[in-house]
C-alpha cells in the first residue's frame, strides 16, 4: 500500500487533472519494474540454453574443451556437423521420428474425435463409466505399461517394430484427446444437431459433415501438443526399439554419449541442434495455435 | 429417424432419455455409438487398461520372463513394504522430485505469469519464448544439463559461481550425494515452467479488470490484489494444473535415468527408475509389477487428494 502512495504523491502533487490521470494508470511503477526484472531473468534462463547449444555446435572442439564453456567463438566452423552426420545416421533418425509422429498424430486425432463423438454427442447408457475409464489414463504414469507390453509384444512378435511404439503412445494420448474434443463439442449448440437430424442427417454424416469441419481448431491443438510429446518420446522407444535402423531422434542422440568413448561434445551439440530444428521451426511458425490451445485447455 | 419427426420440440420423454445417456443427438443410436466408441476404446484397453490389470496380476508372481511363473501371493508386497530399503529411499526421492517440480512449475510459473500481466506489450512473444524448452527432448536436455552441472571440465554453474566469487560452492553437482537429487529434478521443472506460465497467465487474464481497478482505487496494494483477487479467481485453473503437474511429477523418469541412472549409490533413484531397472536389468517382472501397482495407487491417491481439496460441491471433475 505504501508504494502506491509513494508513487502517487509527488506526481499528483503540483498540478491538477492531467498528471493525476497518469498516476491512476493501471500498474504502479514498482510492481511493473519488479515484473520486468523477473520476466527478463526467466527469459534468459529459458532461451539462453538454445543460444548456447547453437554457438557450441559451431565452435572448434579444442576451443570448447580448453576454454570457457560460456564463451562465444569468433570463428564459427561447420566441422562438428560433418562429424555429427558421420557418427550417427541423423536423416534416418529424423525419418523414423517423423513416421512415428505422423501416424500417431493421425490416430490420436481420428480416434479421439470418434470417442468424443460417441461419448458427448451420441451418448449411451454407460457413457459416464467409460469416460471415467478413459480419465484414469490421464492419471496413470506410462511406465506401468512397459513390462506388460514388453511381454505381450514378445508373444505376438511386435517387439522392435514401429507399431510397438505407436500403439502405447496413442493409447496414453487418447484420454486427453477425447477430453479436448468433448469439451469442444459442448460448445456446439444442441439445435445444430437437432436441425441436421430433422433434415434426415444420420449420425455418420453428422460426424463427417458437421462435427469434424467445425473442430479443426481443436485438431490443431491436439496435433501440436502431441507432436511435441511423441517426437521427444524416450521411454517407449528405448524399451521397445532394439535395432539401429528403427531408432528415433532421442535414441539416436543418446548413442552420441556412448559411441565415441569420451564424448565428442561439439559434435553432440551439433547433432542436438540439427534434430531440434524441425520441431522448433514448426513451433515458431504455429506458435499462436499452440498458445491458444494451451490457454484454452483450462477453460473449465 | 421417425422419432425425430414426431417430437421436433423435444418432448419430455425424449429429453429424459437424452438425459439418461448423456448425448445431445435426438433419438437412440446404439449402433452408431458402438461404431464410434469401439475403435478408440479397444486401442485404449489394449495399451493402457489391460496392461494395468496385467501388472496387478503379475505382482502376485515371481517371474523372470523365461522360467515358469511361480505364484507367491503377497510376498512381493511384503518385501517391498517391510524389507526393501532401496524402495523406501526411492519413494522419498520421488516425493522430493515432485516437490522440486511443483515449486518450479507452479510457484515459479505463477510468479512469472503474474509479472507478465504488468507488461504493456511483448506478452505474446514472451509466452512463445518461455515455451521453447518444452520443445526439447529429454535426451537433449540431459546432454545440455550434463554440461551445466559438470565440474571437470568446468560446467556452466561452477563457472558462474567462480565468476561471482563463490568458487567455494562449486562442486560436481551430479556426483555429489547432497546435490544430485535436486540437480536431476530441476531440468524437468525448467522444461515445463513455460507451459504452466502460459496456462496460468490465461487464467489471470480472465480476472475482471473492473474488480482490480476498484481495489486499486480503494488503495489495495498489488500484493493484496494478488492474494485476495487473483489467486482465488484462479482456483479452477489450479485444479487442472495441479493434477497435470503432480501426475507428470510422479511419472518423472527420463532426466534422472539419463543423467545419473539412480546414482551415486541410490541417491537419485526414483520409484520409476527403480521399477525400470528391476524389470529390464534384473528381469524380475513380478517385483517390478508390484512397484508399478504402488505407483498407480500413489497417483490415484494424489489426484484424489487434490480433487477433494480443491473441488467445490457439485462441480464437475476437470
Amino acid at each position: 500500500m505504501s508504494t502506491m502512495i509513494d508513487v502517487r504523491g509527488p506526481a499528483a502533487g503540483p498540478t491538477a487533472p492531467a498528471p493525476r490521470r497518469r498516476t491512476a494508470r493501471r500498474h504502479p511503477f514498482s510492481a511493473s519494474r519488479l515484473s520486468k526484472a523477473l520476466v527478463t531473468l526467466v527469459l534468459l534462463l529459458q532461451v539462453y540454453p538454445f543460444f548456447w547449444l547453437v554457438t557450441t555446435s559451431l565452435r572448434p572442439a579444442k576451443d570448447f574443451a580448453a576454454g570457457n564453456p560460456l564463451a562465444v567463438t569468433t570463428h564459427p566452423i561447420l566441422d562438428n556437423f560433418a562429424r555429427a552426420f558421420d557418427n550417427g545416421d541423423i536423416p534416418r533418425f529424423l525419418l523414423n521420428s517423423a513416421l512415428i509422429t505422423g501416424v500417431s498424430d493421425l490416430l490420436i486425432v481420428v480416434l479421439g474425435m470418434m470417442g468424443a463423438y460417441a461419448l458427448q454427442v451420441i451418448g449411451f447408457r454407460f457413457s459416464r463409466l467409460v469416460l471415467g475409464l478413459f480419465l484414469l489414463g490421464i492419471v496413470v504414469p506410462v511406465q506401468v505399461a512397459l513390462v506388460p507390453l514388453f511381454i505381450n509384444y514378445t508373444d505376438v512378435g511386435l517387439l522392435d517394430s514401429y507399431p510397438s511404439v505407436i500403439l502405447p503412445l496413442v493409447g496414453f494420448a487418447l484420454p486427453m484427446s477425447i477430453f479436448l474434443f468433448m469439451s469442444f463439442y459442448t460448445y456446439v449448440p444442441k439445435e445444430t444437431y437437432e436441425a441436421a437430424a430433422l433434415d434426415g442427417c444420420g449420425p455418420y454424416r453428422l460426424f463427417w459433415w458437421i462435427t469434424t469441419p467445425m473442430s479443426l481448431g481443436t485438431v490443431a491443438t491436439v496435433v501440436f501438443v502431441n507432436t511435441i510429446f511423441i517426437w521427444n518420446d524416450f521411454i517407449f522407444a528405448n524399451t521397445f526399439i532394439l535395432s539401429t535402423g528403427k531408432k528415433t531422434v532421442p535414441l539416436g542422440l543418446q548413442s552420441y554419449l556412448g559411441s565415441m568413448g569420451s564424448t565428442d561434445w561439439t559434435a553432440t551439440f551439433a547433432a542436438v541442434s540439427v534434430t531440434v530444428t524441425p520441431l522448433v521451426l514448426a513451433f515458431l511458425v504455429f506458435n499462436k495455435a499452440v498458445v491458444r490451445g494451451l490457454s484454452g485447455t483450462t477453460r473449465v | 429417424m421417425s422419432r425425430n419427426g414426431k417430437s421436433p420440440g423435444g418432448g419430455p420423454r425424449n429429453r429424459s432419455l437424452r438425459h439418461g445417456n448423456g448425448g445431445v443427438l435426438p433419438g437412440r443410436n446404439r449402433r452408431a455409438a458402438a461404431v464410434f466408441l469401439l475403435p478408440p476404446l479397444l486401442v485404449y484397453l489394449a495399451t493402457v487398461a489391460f496392461p494395468i490389470g496385467e501388472s496387478l496380476f503379475l505382482s502376485f508372481f515371481q517371474w523372470d520372463g523365461i522360467t515358469r511363473m511361480k505364484f507367491i501371493g503377497l510376498d512381493n508386497y511384503r518385501q517391498l513394504l517391510t524389507i526393501d530399503s532401496t524402495f523406501r529411499s526411492a519413494a522419498v526421492h520421488s516425493l522430493v522430485y515432485l516437490a522440486v517440480n511443483l515449486v518450479i512449475q507452479l510457484g515459479g510459473a505463477l510468479l512469472v505469469a503474474n509479472a507478465l500481466t504488468y507488461l504493456r506489450r511483448g506478452q505474446d512473444t514472451l509466452r512463445v519464448l518461455y515455451l521453447l524448452p518444452a520443445v526439447l527432448s529429454t535426451v537433449a536436455i540431459a546432454l545440455l544439463f550434463q554440461r551445466v552441472y559438470s565440474a571437470e571440465p568446468e560446467g556452466v554453474i561452477n563457472q558462474v559461481l567462480g565468476a561471482v566469487g563463490l568458487g567455494d560452492l562449486s562442486r560436481p553437482w551430479l556426483s555429489d550425494v547432497h546435490t544430485a537429487l535436486v540437480a536431476v529434478s530441476v531440468p524437468e521443472g525448467w522444461r515445463f515452467m513455460g507451459l504452466y506460465t502460459v496456462i496460468l497467465l490465461a487464467g489471470l487474464l480472465t480476472v475482471p479488470r473492473e474488480v482490480e481497478e476498484a481495489a486499486r482505487l480503494d488503495g489495495a496494494s498489488e500484493t493484496r490484489i494478488f492474494f485476495q483477487i487473483r489467486l482465488p479467481h484462479l482456483r479452477p485453473v489450479w485444479l487442472t494444473t495441479l493434477v497435470m503437474a503432480t501426475t507428470y511429477g510422479l511419472r518423472g523418469f527420463d532426466v534422472p535415468y539419463l543423467l545419473t541412472n539412480g546414482g551415486p549409490g541410490v541417491s537419485t533413484e526414483l520409484l520409476t527408475t527403480y521399477m525400470y531397472k528391476t524389470a529390464f536389468t534384473s528381469t524380475d517382472y513380478g517385483y517390478s509389477s508390484a512397484i508399478s501397482v504402488f505407483i498407480v495407487a500413489e497417483c490415484v491417491v494424489a489426484v484424489g487428494i487434490i480433487v477433494a481439496l480443491l473441488r467445490r460441491r457439485g462441480e464437475a471433475l476437470l
